[in-house]
């Protein structure tokens, strides 16, 4: 009885815990435990801190990193954000595990178990990864496009919402087409998804003349003559004009600088200037 | 059952809070909150202040207890610190030195 610690449910321990004999974390810790024994976590057991023992069960939640020298097995339900790493290590459907998986020792044990481990920590970081990766693309062009929405009321009336889908669906299928398949057949599809919307906003440049107005709000009207040449610029062909408020969509959100740095008023100025002169 | 209990060899370094009981038969060196039983095993070394319904020291005790219900120092264990319980008991056999308050 003296060997075997328990702490309750209702109970709180903040600093480490150390010693011999295996303890049960029925409650909460704040701090390292490490015992020479085993080391079970119950279902509603957390421990913030990196726990060691011979034998990890974990029902419950960890934040640290776990070590088992002789083995460590995540129970479903199970909540592990950290390192793992054990001669033998197990992760049971339904257990969450985030952090690096190190099994090492006995290379027989550990290779029959060290795949199905793998397998399972896997799909469970994998997920958590991609969507952060791909949520970022597909929200930054929106976000960019809803933005200068609300400074330019006008410009919701040309409809800022349908100009955000087609930014959405035009940029993946426009971009193979264009340069693998001849203008013709791209042409199409490309009217078919984006020109209604898409065309008149990209004329009137809905976002230039927002940010415009946010940085200089007098200067508008000449700004928009620039972006309109600017896009035949970037698009040497003259039939594709109406491809420029494809590609644009990605130019745009890099364009609006240099429109301002030209903000020609600085060149109609000193032509002014030495016209004067 | 007791809701905790700290092994013999278990050393903990920090607070332990709690609403239930919690027997302590290793090292403790901190302090120790709960609303239920406290009880210190002969084997058990506490270096803390001590808050409970009751204390029940059989072991060594360094530390202020203050306890809503009672406080006993069985034959053996070894109390240093100044206590504050409604009643408190000092077996044949233990030791003790401090200040008592009942007056709670």
């Amino acid at each position: 009885m003296s060997e075997a610690s328990v702490i309750g449910a209702g109970t709180v321990v903040s600093g480490h815990v150390r010693g011999q004999g295996s303890l049960e974390i029925l409650g909460r810790v704040e701090g390292d435990v490490s015992v020479t024994g085993n080391v079970v976590i119950g279902p509603e057991g957390r421990v913030r801190g990196n726990v060691s023992g011979a034998e990890l069960t974990i029902s419950g939640q960890v934040q640290g990193d776990l070590r088992g020298t002789l083995a460590v097995l995540l129970e479903p339900g199970a909540r592990v954000a950290g390192d793992i790493s054990g001669p033998r290590v197990g992760i049971a459907p339904g257990a969450l595990a985030r952090g690096h998986v190190q099994t090492d020792g006995e290379p027989a044990p550990a290779a029959a178990r060290a795949p199905s481990a793998a397998r399972v920590a896997t799909p469970i970081a994998r997920p958590v990864i991609p969507p952060a990766r791909v949520a970022p693309t597909p929200a930054a062009p929106p976000v960019r496009a809803v933005a200068p929405t609300p400074a330019a009321p006008p410009v919701r009336a040309v409809a800022p919402t349908p100009a955000a889908p087609p930014v959405r669906v035009a940029p993946t299928p426009a971009a193979p087409p264009v340069r693998a398949v001849a203008p013709t057949p791209a042409a199409p599809p490309v009217r078919a998804v984006a020109p209604t919307p898409a065309a008149p906003p990209a004329r009137v440049a809905p976002p230039v003349p927002a940010r415009s107005e946010q940085k200089a709000p007098l200067p508008p009207p000449p700004k928009l003559a620039p972006t309109r040449p600017d896009a035949p610029r970037a698009a040497p062909t003259p039939s594709q004009t109406e491809f420029t408020p494809v590609r644009p969509i990605k130019p745009e959100a890099r364009r609006p600088p240099p429109p301002v740095v030209p903000v020609i008023s600085k060149g109609t100025k000193a032509k002014k200037k030495k016209s004067h002169d | 059952m007791a809701g905790t209990v700290i092994g013999e060899g278990l050393t903990i370094e920090g607070d332990i809070s709690g609403d239930e009981e919690i027997v302590i038969h290793g090292n403790l060196r901190g302090r120790l909150t709960t609303s239920d039983a406290v009880t210190v095993g002969g084997t058990a070394v506490v270096g803390a202040d001590i808050t409970g319904a009751s204390l029940s020291v059989a072991g060594q005790v360094t530390g202020d207890v203050t306890a809503s219900e009672r406080v006993d120092i069985q034959a053996g264990g070894r109390l240093v610190g100044d206590i504050k319980a409604a009643r408190f008991t000092i077996a044949d056999g233990a030791s003790f030195k401090g200040n008592v308050d009942m007056e709670v």
